[in-house]
């Protein structure tokens, strides 16, 4: 409160927050409770939920579809839309993931080999009621950090500079490789590939080509998203084409069919017996790992608080954390489901803390956010800290709380039911799965920029992914390694130009702490090593 | 040359399409009944070489769906992203020039060619409409305080050139230029001010207002939002006049310097299209710009104002001699002698790829050395043998993939589509009847699903589809 009086140079009246706040919440209460309104969040869940789960739509790309409708409808309206599109989307992003190995999202690449290899095993349903419960609880807690921090939180915002976000960066790449399955050495050579990967095209510091051998296309450099459908994605056809028998096998292998064993009564059989397939093993794990859930969504609410760190950092970031304090760290990366539920949560609340820095100061958090911020300029709302006193605005802050639980609530029963749908899918038989899953491949990677490059791109990948798996190197690393390539190379190349010496990359407190945590998630697994060979041999 | 053995293979295997080639010419021609229609007559494709949320998105959208309203076909808009504005802009020159490709042309067209990232120009273009000029502004941190106005910077200047960083895009993007451009007006050395790249406008503003660099220079609209918080104080802004909008801020002009320069975005058509088109589609924009066009009763000029997008639209004779002009007026300062050293900075581009090429070199070598260590424990452990149907399948797979990044343009996306999955189906073992009967559920749902509700622009091909 103190810092918004005396660093905005706006005034927060005191009576809003003593007498106005139970009216202006009843207000907004009133106008999301509508039919028309309600009807909207849920259409915009399906809607969601749809365009999360086929690989290449993005999130981003479904709320800026969205924007044209938001012309025509109320303010209040419009915000639910996207509010509830982007909680339900990323939930969805984790289907596909379990299901087809193609990561939905980024953010889902942390535990797609976890959640795939559940799936192979015929577990897919367990999968899918961890990642939708564990959201649900993740996206909640970002909500409520939301609702009561934004503010405050806003200003932490501003403590970063290109040496914070550099080492953030860092950090998140070093998770990555280090959590990854299979050696720390390999783990850093996937990460240097996608790093290098992301190198190629025009570069945003200097703006000169590099790699791209004077072809015009090449300049763009690599989308990460065609790049990931063919990592993992077509990588996944090619091997089980390459082993592939002639029998109509289906992607379970040796799986046991859990909704076979239903009781005889019609709404056990349809309703109950799913409903414990699907949330049975996830509600027990919530609640023994309640704490593990609060650690990843303060992880996750506090990366996406960000602008310009994401979901993608908040995900890998927990999912480090998860295996380090695991019990059973030799899980991850073959099926965890503690990792998978750690990192859906991480990603979920990272999605309200994108909202902190919007509606405070009107600095995206990310690029829906981003594409908010223009449907408020449009409707005629300035972002920032007068947002919260301006009464009529003010509605539309507590509509966007409302939403964010509710978009939660309503995602339990319509992923439910999306994971219910999604499920018929391993059950088709390979010869007709994998042809269908190469054709969406193609048309999502087409999709996204409307180029036959990024299919060039899908292909290349595939084979790169195909030969990297061959030699157990992890393809996550990669991922996120062109992800945030970029951005690591021009934070390193703004604080290098700001610095005089090698210090000033530590001189900020909460860069010399970002810093030393990269410094020793890369150091540890050397020196444990170290120590146990110590250990071991001289006794 | 077939040997007549051959030829009655490829028959024996050819003959399940040649059952589907009535139904294949049925199609054909009630399409080519379709197609003689009067422009537009299909989905136009909006080309917004910037990415999703940022100013030129926005505008692109707004423009899109005003289009829809006049033109009464969907305007898709696609981000063509990447290159600074070379992939997009390339793209949309060397498209198919019957007026279904539209590109929202920005400032950086004038620039690319200059600094030899593109042959593309304004040449390969025929512009229909400019929509909006934003010129450049000059911002610092509210709290301080720092100075009074660009006189009192450039005194600072030049006591002590080199300490003050700026930013607000790459190196050499617009906003560069017109900081050095003003250096230069004032008299001082255009990099007597440290440049710090970041990627747009709004990075760099984040970086002013947290503290790492002093000085800000982009548009008014990118910085509005932070203008309203109060947190960035405007110093200047480089127009003849001041903007309307933003009263307050005084131009560089009234400060005694003579420097004006500015963002622009306009649609363009690419260069061979046909007048009849590029006067359709000028008569429909230029209801829009003048506000005739309402959409839920408001008019495009409502919504420019409202999100501080400066409206200044020019048709397209004028927007051609605008163009030429301030390609001139870049260029010859893009390729004058004191802003081409500007951007040698302090490091040079291949720095972090040399970096990244040692690492790799490390990680190998330590790799070698266990793999050499250990034996061999950790090659790699094929689960099976490989059998030659998996790897023909394997090539059959990649082929697809080729296949279509080759053909689709040509052929449409619905001919390519289906010939690909119904033979890798057939390949994979599925019976004749099955692949028929997936391929006509599955690619006619794809091509409704992704072309017509999800506004994917899939390959239309010769025949429309």
């Amino acid at each position: 409160m103190d810092f918004l009086e005396t660093s905005c140079g706006c005034h927060y009246r005191e009576e809003y927050w003593d007498g106005e706040l139970s009216e202006i919440l009843l207000t907004a209460l009133e106008q999301i409770f509508q039919w028309p309104v309600l009807g909207i969040i849920v259409i915009s869940a399906a809607y969601g939920l749809f365009m999360g789960a086929i690989p290449g739509l993005t999130a981003t790309m479904a709320v800026a579809l969205l924007v044209p409708l938001t012309f025509f409808l109320e303010d209040v309206a419009a915000l639910a839309a996207i509010v509830t599109l982007e909680a339900c989307a990323i939930f969805a992003g984790d289907i596909p993931t379990a299901l087809v190995r193609i990561p939905g999202t980024p953010s889902s690449a942390a535990y797609v080999d976890d959640a795939y290899a559940l799936t192979r095993a015929g577990r897919q349903e367990e999968v899918l009621g961890i990642a939708l419960l564990f959201s649900v609880a993740g996206g909640l807690f970002g909500a409520a950090v939301l609702i009561t921090s934004a503010p405050w939180l806003a200003k932490i915002a501003f403590q970063f500079t290109s040496y914070e976000y550099f080492w953030l960066t860092l950090l998140g790449l070093s998770c990555a490789a280090v959590v990854s399955r299979g050696s720390l050495l390999k783990g850093a050579l996937a990460l240097i590939i996608g790093l290098l990967l992301s190198t190629v095209g025009l570069s945003e510091v200097h703006s000169s080509p590099r790699f791209t051998f004077a072809q015009d296309e090449l300049i763009a450099g690599i989308n990460f998203i065609p790049a990931m459908i063919g990592l993992f994605g077509v990588s996944e056809v090619l091997r089980n084409v390459l082993w592939f028998q002639n029998n109509f096998r289906t992607v379970v292998q040796e799986g046991f069919n859990q909704t076979l064993t239903a009781g005889r009564s019609l709404l056990n059989r349809l309703l109950f017996q799913p409903l414990r397939c699907v949330f049975a093993t996830a509600s027990d794990l919530l609640w023994r790992r309640k704490l593990h859930v609060l650690r990843s969504s303060i992880v996750g609410s506090f990366v996406g608080m960000l602008p310009g760190a994401g979901a993608d950092i908040g995900a890998w970031i927990s999912f480090a954390l998860s295996k380090r304090f695991s019990k059973n760290p030799e899980e991850y990366g073959q099926g965890s489901l503690e990792g998978i539920g750690d990192a859906t949560s991480a990603n979920n609340s990272a999605l309200a803390g994108a909202w902190i820095p919007a509606l405070v100061f009107g600095i995206p958090g990310d690029s829906i956010t981003a594409i908010v911020i223009g449907i408020l300029l449009m409707k005629n709302i300035i972002p920032g800290p007068q947002i919260f006193t301006n009464e009529t605005q003010s509605v539309l802050v507590y509509g966007i709380y409302i939403t964010f639980i509710l978009a939660n609530l309503v995602l339990l029963p319509l992923g439910f039911l999306a994971i219910r749908g999604g499920s018929y899918l391993v059950r088709i038989p390979q010869p007709i799965l994998l042809p269908v899953i190469l054709l969406f491949s193609i048309v999502g990677a087409f999709a996204i920029n409307g180029s036959y490059f990024d299919v060039w791109v899908m292909l290349g990948m595939g084979i790169l992914g195909f030969v990297l798996e061959m030699n157990q190197v992890p393809l996550g690393p990669v991922v996120l390694g062109i992800i945030l390539g970029g951005k690591l190379e021009q934070t390193f190349i703004q604080s290098l130009t700001k610095s005089d010496e090698l210090w000033d990359f530590f001189a900020r407190p909460v860069a010399g702490f970002l810093g030393a945590t990269c410094v020793l998630v890369w150091c540890s697994p050397l020196l444990i090593s170290l120590w146990r060979r110590r250990w071991q041999t001289s006794p | 040359m077939l040997l007549p053995m051959e030829f009655a293979r490829i028959k024996s295997l050819a003959s399940p399409f040649l059952s589907w080639l009535p139904f294949v010419f049925a199609l054909l021609t009630l399409v080519g009944c379709q197609a003689k229609k009067t422009y537009p007559s299909r989905p136009i494709l909006l080309i917004c070489p910037w990415a999703v949320g940022g100013g030129t998105d926005r505008l692109s959208r707004e423009v899109a769906v005003f289009l829809e309203q006049e033109l009464a076909v969907p305007v898709n808009v696609v981000n063509a992203t990447g290159g600074a504005g070379v992939t997009g802009h390339s793209r949309g020159a060397s498209a198919r020039p019957d007026g279904y490709t539209l590109t929202m042309m920005t400032v950086e067209l004038n620039m690319l060619h200059w600094r030899e990232l593109t042959e593309i120009s304004w040449k390969d273009f025929t512009p229909v409409m400019l929509i909006n000029r934003d010129p450049a502004a000059l911002f610092t941190r509210a709290d301080e305080n720092r100075w009074e106005d660009l006189n009192a910077i450039a005194d600072d200047v030049r006591k002590n050139p080199g300490t003050l960083a700026a930013s607000g895009t790459a190196t050499g993007g617009i906003w560069h230029l017109a900081l050095a451009g003003w250096l230069q007006a004032a008299g001082l050395k255009p990099d007597s001010i440290k440049w710090i790249p970041t990627n747009g406008a709004g990075p760099a503003l984040q970086e002013l207002v947290s503290g790492g660099v002093d000085l800000v220079c982009c548009s008014l609209p990118e910085a509005r939002t932070l203008l309203a918080a109060g947190k960035v104080q405007p110093l200047g802004v480089m127009a003849e006049s001041r903007v309307s909008g933003y009263p307050d801020v005084p131009t560089f002009q009234e400060q005694g310097i003579n420097w004006a320069v500015g963002g622009w975005r306009g649609l363009g058509l690419p260069q061979e299209t046909s007048q009849e088109i590029v006067n359709r589609l000028a008569e429909a924009l230029l209801k829009i710009v003048t506000g005739q066009t309402l959409l839920n009763g408001k008019g495009f000029p409502w919504f420019m104002e409202n999100e501080g997008f400066n409206l200044t639209w020019e048709p397209s004779d004028k927007f051609r001699r605008s163009l030429e002009r301030a390609d001139q007026e870049l260029g010859s300062l893009l390729t004058s002698p004191e802003f081409s050293q500007v951007n040698v900075g302090r490091f040079q581009p291949m720095d972090f790829p040399k970096l990244l090429f040692g690492a790799l070199a490390i990680t190998l070598l330590a790799l070698l050395v266990r793999f050499f260590s250990r034996g061999k424990s950790i090659a790699a452990s094929a689960p099976t043998r490989l059998s030659g149907e998996g790897l023909i399948h394997f090539l059959e797979i990649v082929l697809a993939v080729a296949a279509f990044a080759l053909l689709a343009e040509k052929l449409g996306f619905v001919l390519t589509a289906a010939s690909i999955i119904f033979l890798l189906l057939w390949r994979l073992g599925t019976r004749i009847w099955v692949a028929a009967v997936v391929t006509l559920f599955v690619v006619p749902a794809v091509y409704g699903l992704f072309g017509n509700l999800l506004r994917v622009p899939l390959p239309r091909g010769i025949l429309g589809w």
